[in-house]
């Protein structure tokens, strides 16, 4: 039992057993630290950077005469250029990064030349940073969620091959029969991701479909990557951080295979209830409301899978960040799904279409459950990867706190904003000016929301940083428990 | 899970489930679609558009317009876009079929753009900025622009445009740099029918009352001194500088489509009609780049008032004097040929 008196599993196993898993995962960590950690750096360097660019987004819509009338810090480039890197900067990267890791410690085996992978990294960095340049420059698309020009989409999509090969690759060398759940969602995403990025690309600009059709195109890949690729890797991620950090086995393997399959087969329809009453076959926007309708099949078996393999340890989540951010996330799916089905419905959407609760919409999936699910995996795989523990339990508290209340008081401003500013809309005896006006208050809420988020990103960086240059902790008790130098090993 | 071939099928299988139902199916129904046009295969709606509008689709992609403004009318039964006058009838995917980049939007923190071209004064009208260098002359030019705003913008009726009374000639140009009469500001004291703000093609009746203030102008207050509401030459000035026409307006200045120059002899004749602080020093003007004269023109030739087969066109209703809009709903549709 360990000392400090958290109920953590016991190292049970025998010891010849344990060090011989022990070794073997040193290893397999070791193979991938270098691509692991270049992905997250990457990704934190362009989640600082997007997070800046909020800021400013952020401030202009209330003070659109903020930094003047430059060409390339137009609100109208900032915007996308601000979406483009936390799309495919921060999250993109720093979701394969945990995936790669995972697939080699579920498939038990190492990474095979990580410096190919590497260099997959280097130039998906590349493309997202012409991306970006691309669109400061007056280049972009205008096609929502694909801003980057098409010479870019070519450069993704190299580095994409080359990243999404290695991952299958090493699926391909697994050890053992078992094929965890985590493996599943990891694999879907890496397989549905190229599809749905050649498929966008292909009707969008190689072969442009006609007309509304491309705005079809363009919800059904926004949604599809936020859900077959985002949503994919963070369910994955929470159904190995979770049963891993409280030691304990997933509930239920066939509630977890009912909630991947009606997952992948309605999750992927929803994309037009974006286009709620637009100028598309009304069949098309009803079997996307009855498929977000049908959503709530897999929300709620994943989440009653999480809450019951979670059910008695919650008091873990005081110990483990991992936990903290991991639970945050899992439970923020379930909100974002909930909201989702009650925007779509016709007489909801009539009024908050058009307003800012997309751009809450859009958070909720991208920041609540995505990105702090992702915080959870890196407070776990970090340390693994530079053998240190975190420097400062204070900055996690900090950084998980500025996060989820940041990310709250985001979520409450743009939906009660956007509900009032819609149904202002909606009332013709007040002139169209009133519902802007009614949502700037809103909006500067918004921008006080975004200050306590960068502030946690900032954090997190400087955290991260330290990690990096070998500043961690060199005791084998992870940071958040007791930080007595002689404790014995709490594991994770 | 047993097996690796069922989790690969299925992984396909119900991604191509989706990509199918929602691109592929729809491509079969809605993708080949082909202009309107009637019996004598003239009349056709919707035309291709001049290299000035596809420049100024991308000019208008550029600068991210879309992520504030939307370009589609929704139905009368699910939502107010037409009682607002953003048009006299739902979109429609034909309405779509030569756009490239299509603009849907999913935002309005502007308003709806789908029929900006189509509140515009009727072109022949509209008067060609005067150059003016002189606060006297430049108060000249503004007078015909408030005839302008007076008169009925009506396609189908240009007889009636030359016949409008003048009728705020007289105050502005008597004072063209004090504040404008509040009765002009307001557009009540103009004698003639009709409001920039709700001149929708075809649908304005020449005898409708002198409108107050309608509910649903954008905004309600069009300062003397400034172009028609929605013309080219008005768009210039909002884009310039939104906050000298809306004072509230949270729209970025688009000043780098715009050239300081010295007036070197005659003054430009399309340079804009700014006042107050947003105006150039003596001596200098401000001239659009070709990039906004193509941003404007792609606005201007933004109209979906043209009647389509399979959606059901609400008349436009002409301004009524401060009584609620839908009153007067389906009054006057607006008669074929009759939208530019």
């Amino acid at each position: 039992m360990n000392t400090t008196g958290i109920p953590l599993k016991d190292p049970a196993v025998s010891a010849a057993a344990g060090d011989t898993e022990q070794l073997e995962r040193a290893y397999i960590d070791a193979s991938t630290r270098v691509p692991v950690l270049m992905f997250y750096t990457s990704a934190i360097a362009w989640l600082v950077l997007g997070t800046i660019l909020a800021m400013v987004v952020s401030f202009k819509l209330h003070a659109p005469d903020l930094f003047g009338d430059i060409s390339f810090v137009t609100w109208g480039r900032l915007r996308p250029a601000h979406m483009n890197v936390m799309v495919y900067g921060w999250a993109s990267m720093a979701g394969m990064g945990t995936a790669v890791w995972l697939m080699a410690r579920l498939c038990r085996t190492t990474l095979r030349f990580p410096l190919l992978l590497a260099a997959g990294a280097a130039f998906w960095n590349l493309g997202v940073l012409i991306g970006v340049g691309a669109i400061f420059l007056g280049d972009s698309t205008g096609f929502e969620w694909l801003e980057f020009p098409r010479y870019v989409a070519v450069i993704l999509f190299v580095a994409y091959t080359l990243i999404a090969s290695w991952a299958v690759l090493m699926f391909r060398h697994r050890r053992g029969d078992q094929i965890y759940i985590t493996q599943w969602y990891l694999l879907g995403a890496f397989l549905w991701f190229p599809w749905l990025y050649a498929a966008g690309q292909l009707m969008l600009f190689v072969v442009p479909l006609q007309g509304v059709l491309q705005s079809a195109v363009t919800w059904w890949y926004a949604n599809n990557l936020l859900f077959l690729w985002f949503g994919a890797i963070a369910l994955g991620t929470a159904y190995y951080m979770i049963p891993k950090v409280i030691g304990r086995p997933v509930y239920s393997y066939h509630l977890a295979t009912i909630g991947f399959w009606t997952y992948a087969l309605f999750s992927s329809w929803i994309g037009m209830t974006r286009m709620v009453d637009g100028p598309f076959p009304a069949w098309m926007i009803t079997a996307s409301i009855a498929a977000t309708i049908l959503t709530m099949i897999p929300v709620a078996t994943v989440g009653l899978n999480h809450h019951l393999t979670m059910q008695g340890y919650f008091p873990l989540m005081r110990y483990s960040p991992t936990l903290r951010f991991t639970v945050f996330g899992a439970m923020s799916y379930t909100v974002f799904s909930v909201i989702a089905v009650l925007i779509s419905l016709r007489s909801v959407a009539s009024y908050v279409n058009f307003t800012q609760v997309s751009i809450a919409y859009s958070h909720l999936g991208l920041y609540a459950f995505f990105t702090m699910t992702i915080f959870g995996s890196m407070y776990y795989i970090v340390p693994r990867l530079v053998g240190r523990e975190w420097r400062y339990a204070s900055l996690i508290k900090l950084h998980f706190w500025a996060s989820a209340y940041g990310i709250g008081l985001m979520t409450l401003m743009l939906l009660a904003g956007g509900f009032l500013q819609g149904t202002n809309m909606q009332n013709v005896s007040l002139p169209f000016s009133e519902s802007i006006q009614t949502v700037l208050p809103y909006l500067r809420g918004r921008s006080l929301a975004g200050i306590l988020l960068t502030v946690s990103h900032f954090i997190f960086a400087y955290h991260f940083g330290l990690m990096l240059l070998g500043l961690g902790r060199t005791s084998t008790v992870p940071t958040f428990l007791n930080p007595v130098e002689a404790g014995t090993s709490g594991g994770h | 899970m047993k097996g690796l071939a069922p989790l690969f099928l299925g992984i396909f299988g119900t991604f191509a489930f989706s990509w199918v139902g929602l691109t592929v199916i729809p491509t079969w129904q809605i993708g080949h679609l082909n202009p309107q046009s009637d019996e004598e295969g003239t009349d056709i709606y919707p035309r291709p558009q001049s290299g000035m509008f596809v420049r100024g689709a991308h000019v208008y992609a550029a600068n991210g317009c879309v992520y504030c403004h939307s370009q589609q009318v929704r139905a009368e039964y699910t939502a107010n876009d037409i009682e607002r006058k953003w048009g006299n009838r739902r979109s429609a995917p034909r309405d779509y079929i030569f756009e490239r980049p299509v603009f849907l939007g999913k935002m309005r923190m502007g308003q709806d753009l789908a029929n900006i071209g189509a509140r515009a004064p009727a072109p022949e009208e509209s008067p060609a900025p005067a150059g003016a260098a002189s606060p006297a002359a430049q108060g000249a030019a503004a007078s015909p622009a408030a005839a302008q705003a007076a008169s009925p913008s009506s396609g189908s009726s240009p007889a009636t445009a030359p016949a409008a009374p003048p009728g705020t000639s007289p105050a502005s140009a008597a004072s063209p740099n004090a504040p404008p009469p509040p009765g002009q500001r307001t557009g009540v004291a103009s004698p003639s029918p009709g409001q920039m703000a709700n001149a929708t093609p075809g649908g304005t009746s020449p005898v409708a009352p002198p409108s107050a203030q309608t509910p649903g102008a954008p905004w309600p207050i069009q300062t003397a001194g400034l172009p028609p509401m929605y013309s080219a030459a008005w768009h210039h000035v909002h884009l310039y500088a939104p906050r000298s026409i809306n004072p509230d307006s949270n729209m970025p200045a688009y000043r780098f489509l715009y050239e300081k120059r010295r007036i070197t002899g005659e003054r430009s004749a399309e340079s804009l009609q700014l006042s107050g602080s947003d105006a150039p020093l003596d001596g200098w003007q401000i001239v659009p780049t070709y990039d906004a004269k193509c941003v404007v023109a792609y606005l201007m030739g933004l109209n979906q008032s043209h009647p389509l087969k399979e959606v059901r066109s609400v008349g436009a209703a002409p301004p009524t004097g401060g009584s609620p809009a839908p009153a007067a709903q389906g009054a006057s549709p607006p008669p074929p040929g009759a939208a530019k």
